[in-house]
């Protein structure tokens, strides 16, 4: 079947499809933007991507009313003058070139805006417009309406510490390459006939010198030191070891007037491994893993004083201030509820994400999330983050526990015992054969033995296996979460929205049309119902014609449904028993009755991902468990895609997800746990490797260690294969280091060491190392890709 | 033999005048972004025009 798609969005069309000029839309929405566009000759939009469009929100009015407040405006702008402001902001739905085109041409659109520039991969764009045309929150809700919702809680980049580090290579690189051009004289034994000569290159190089120790290496030197104060060896112990001793031989030949030293070799090693250390960095600085919890905070409220309404910052917000919150957003503060009723979502706080609801006059706790409509608040206490964010550390930090020992560590570890053996024996030699030998040979030793090739290999080989994984849909917090999907002996789903994709829940009305006033009770019935069926019920029928109802009485009875009088009516909504019908069909369904009158039966059906029996037979290794927090109808369905019965788990909520998890934990299996992001992490955390679903990427997802792409999910077996290459790759380059490991050493230990030896090998090992590691991966990949097709 | 050492001096003053260079650089952000400008310049400059039917005229 050939599923209709938006010609905007993308999204499959449900029902009939709205048309302009030949292509389906979605939605008005969408079709909208496609007529602007295309009214402003931007119709290229959609020759660079396919279906590249976002759906457009229809934000309120006044959403961005707190941008015109000059102390939270002045956050975003860079600059202003009297006629144009520059500001920054955070776009976090740009995800194609398309959107690039788009936002860059909004100027033809949107008359105020001058120019926009995007910087994709922070998913940032710089808008300078002319402010007496528009205002900086009109701005943002042009850009919310064409679907680029403005972030405004995001945090500045770290823009000086990647700068630092740009110099570091920077000064490495100046002076690997001027003293390596000064010493070649000397490699080619002219400059021993010019004594003034060689002294005065000698000296310029060790002024060269002394910024790339003081500056460039010195993050070796920190990691070194904070290792050994922690008693545990890590890589950068045998590094430092050997640039001290390439350093201090070096000094003592030039002062002594023996000859360069190697220096040469000193700066290159430095060079090198800062750039192994840069290629580890970039990774994806769109998807920020460590955002903070506080970025979900409203900038700011609407204080109510009397009849005015005003918007303050947050940080202005005092006890006994009355303020408004909407949905989705967090309570900011401790505060006792004057509208009717509330129903908050406290599974940040809690780990629970089960909706608390609150009446009048109830204390409300700072954290919670507000879901529905908007209420009104007497604040108790002024806005605290701190307090809050402590508050959901305290869920957080459960993560700590489980530290890995990275690959590079375990390796350095017997790396330093050889090392030091090899020193030692030597020694022992050369005390028998010519004692006087024995400080150059170990000094040689602890140089030419230097782990530069070991340590770059791992820093390319996860780093463009990372890469790898991200362009197949998983995107990964850090390269360490490679090492860890190495040791994973079991995967545990989430059922709903990992397995099966909610927003496609089938429901069916087996009757006909209820009418308007039957439809309006069901939906005010449904409406105060937390059910996730009433959800699904309440989200069917379009909201715009309900008028609100009192009830005479209203009760919810746990595992059966609703009965609700009104009028002298009864009405009741939930499952066949409860609402006297018999049952007809063994799938979800819920009746709703007027009086004992049948006037509508719905039945559900979980929409499972297609694919998902494929993937569990190539996933046959590991152990397999489904945590669902709904009942145990999807049971049957979930045995046929291929799951083990008894490791199927119905009824669980987020708390028992991570008691399971850490009962897994307990007994030695590496879980990898994939979830829905914010419903499950308290799972997501304890596990091993934790990756959260996102259907749009663009999600908040916290304690997750990965992202991966829902249209993903059965690629899974072959995300792990990849993952599982790095380790041959490793092995391969670890295998290469110790060849030219041991070609340095059978030099130093005969104490043939010349500097020209070390700056030819060691250049050529990290060289060769680098180049080994990207070729195989990018080989291999490129096959795997091919295979596809 | 006083060439070589103007030499020496000359070749330090150019690999200093790039690093100075390449500070500068990075200073004003042209190693920010390394994806976005290369998606730029495929862009067209002047936009086709498409009518509704999807023809391209120019």
């Amino acid at each position: 079947m050939n599923a209709k798609t938006c010609y905007h969005c993308g999204d499959s069309i449900d029902g009939i499809a709205i048309q302009k000029a030949d292509k389906d839309f979605c939605c008005i929405g969408c079709k909208s933007v496609y007529t602007l566009l295309n009214e402003h000759h931007l119709g290229d939009f959609y020759t660079y991507e396919k279906a590249p469009g976002l759906k457009p929100n229809i934000p309120l009015q006044d959403k961005y009313k707190f941008l015109e407040l000059d102390e939270i405006s002045k956050r975003f702008i860079t600059y202003e003058d009297d006629e144009i402001i520059k500001i920054t902001l955070s776009l976090p739905s740009i995800h194609c070139s398309s959107c690039i085109y788009l936002l860059e041409n909004s100027a033809k659109i949107n008359p105020a805006i001058i120019s926009c520039q995007v910087h994709f991969l922070k998913k940032e764009a710089s808008i300078s417009f002319n402010k007496n045309k528009a205002k900086l929150s009109e701005i943002a809700l042009f850009l919310d309406r064409i679907g680029y919702t403005p972030n405004f809680n995001s945090k500045q980049s770290h823009k000086a510490k990647d700068k630092n580090f740009l110099f570091k290579i920077g000064i490495a690189g100046f002076a690997f390459g001027s003293i390596m051009l000064w010493s070649t004289p000397s490699y080619f034994g002219i400059a021993k006939d010019n004594k003034t000569f060689s002294d005065f290159t000698t000296y310029l190089s060790f002024i060269i010198s002394l910024p790339v120790l003081l500056y460039s290496a010195r993050d070796y030197f920190i990691s070194a030191y904070k290792a050994i104060r922690a008693r545990s060896i890590n890589l950068d112990i045998p590094i430092t070891l050997g640039i001290i001793a390439l350093y201090l031989q070096s000094i003592y030949s030039i002062f002594t007037h023996e000859g360069p030293g190697y220096l040469d070799s000193f700066a290159g090693l430095i060079f090198f491994l800062l750039i192994g250390k840069w290629f580890q960095n970039i990774s994806y600085q769109s998807l920020n893993f460590e955002r903070d919890n506080a970025s979900y905070f409203p900038v700011a409220v609407t204080r109510i004083m009397g009849k005015i309404e005003e918007i303050i910052p947050l940080e202005k917000v005092k006890t006994n201030d009355i303020i408004q919150i909407r949905n989705e957003e967090i309570i900011p503060c401790d505060a006792e509820l004057i509208s009717e009723n509330a129903e908050i979502d406290y599974s940040f706080v809690t780990g629970e994400s089960k909706i608390i609801k609150k009446i009048k006059g109830d204390l409300i706790y700072a954290g919670g999330k507000l879901i529905g409509q908007y209420i009104t608040l007497k604040a108790l206490s002024s806005s605290d983050r701190s307090q809050i964010t402590q508050l959901w550390n305290e869920v957080k930090n459960k993560k700590e526990h489980h530290t890995l020992i990275s690959y590079q560590d375990k390796i350095s570890y017997f790396f330093l015992i050889i090392l030091l053996s090899i020193a030692a024996i030597s020694s022992c030699v050369w005390y028998f054969i010519d004692s006087t030998m024995i400080p150059k040979v170990l000094i040689s030793i602890l140089i030419v033995a230097c782990p530069c090739a070991l340590a770059l290999s791992a820093p390319f080989t996860l780093g463009n296996i990372s890469r790898i994984l991200g362009r197949k849909g998983l995107y990964i917090k850090n390269t360490s979460v490679i090492e860890a999907l190495l040791s994973i002996t079991s995967i545990v789903f989430d059922k709903t929205g990992t397995l099966s994709d909610p927003s496609k829940n089938e429901i069916t009305c087996l009757m006909d049309d209820l009418e308007i006033q039957e439809q309006n009770m069901l939906q005010n019935i449904t409406r105060s119902s937390t059910h996730p069926l009433s959800k699904f019920i309440y989200a069917h029928f379009s909201t715009d014609l309900i008028t609100q109802v009192k009830f005479d009485q209203f009760e919810e009875i746990k595992g059966k449904g609703i009965k609700a009088e009104y009028k002298g009516h009864i009405y009741r909504i939930g499952n066949a028993a409860f609402t006297n019908q018999k049952s007809g069909t063994d799938t979800t369904e819920v009746y709703y009755t007027k009086d004992g009158v049948l006037l509508q039966h719905f039945t559900f059906t979980s929409h499972f991902r297609t694919g998902i029996s494929q993937m569990l037979a190539d996933l046959k290794n590991y152990k397999i468990y489904v945590l669902s927090g709904d009942n145990d109808q999807d049971k049957k369905t979930l045995i046929s895609l291929g799951f083990e019965e008894k490791n199927i788990r119905f009824n669980q909520e987020a708390k028992d997800k991570f008691e399971i998890i850490n009962a897994l934990n307990q007994s030695n299996e590496k879980v990898l746990m994939i979830g829905d992001g914010l419903n499950d992490t308290g799972a997501l955390a304890s596990a091993q490797v934790g990756i959260a679903l996102s259907e749009d990427m663009f999600r908040f997802t916290p304690n997750s260690d990965g992202i991966l792409s829902a249209k993903m999910l059965i690629a899974l077996p072959s995300l792990m294969k990849i993952a599982k290459f790095s380790t041959l790759v490793l092995k391969i380059c670890l295998a290469f280091s110790i060849c030219y490991n041991i070609i340095g050493l059978s030099f130093a230990i005969s104490g043939n060491l010349s500097p020209l030896i070390a700056a030819i090998l060691m250049p050529i090992s990290s060289i060769t190392v680098v180049v080994l590691s990207t070729l195989i991966i990018q080989i291999r990949y490129r096959k795997t890709s091919t295979e596809k097709k | 033999m006083g060439m070589i050492y103007l030499m020496l001096i000359v070749s330090l003053l150019i690999a200093l005048f790039f690093l100075g260079f390449y500070f500068w650089a990075a200073k004003n952000g042209q190693f920010d972004d390394d994806y976005t400008p290369s998606v730029r310049m495929l862009f067209d400059d002047e936009t086709t025009i498409k009518n509704d039917n999807g023809d391209t005229t120019i």
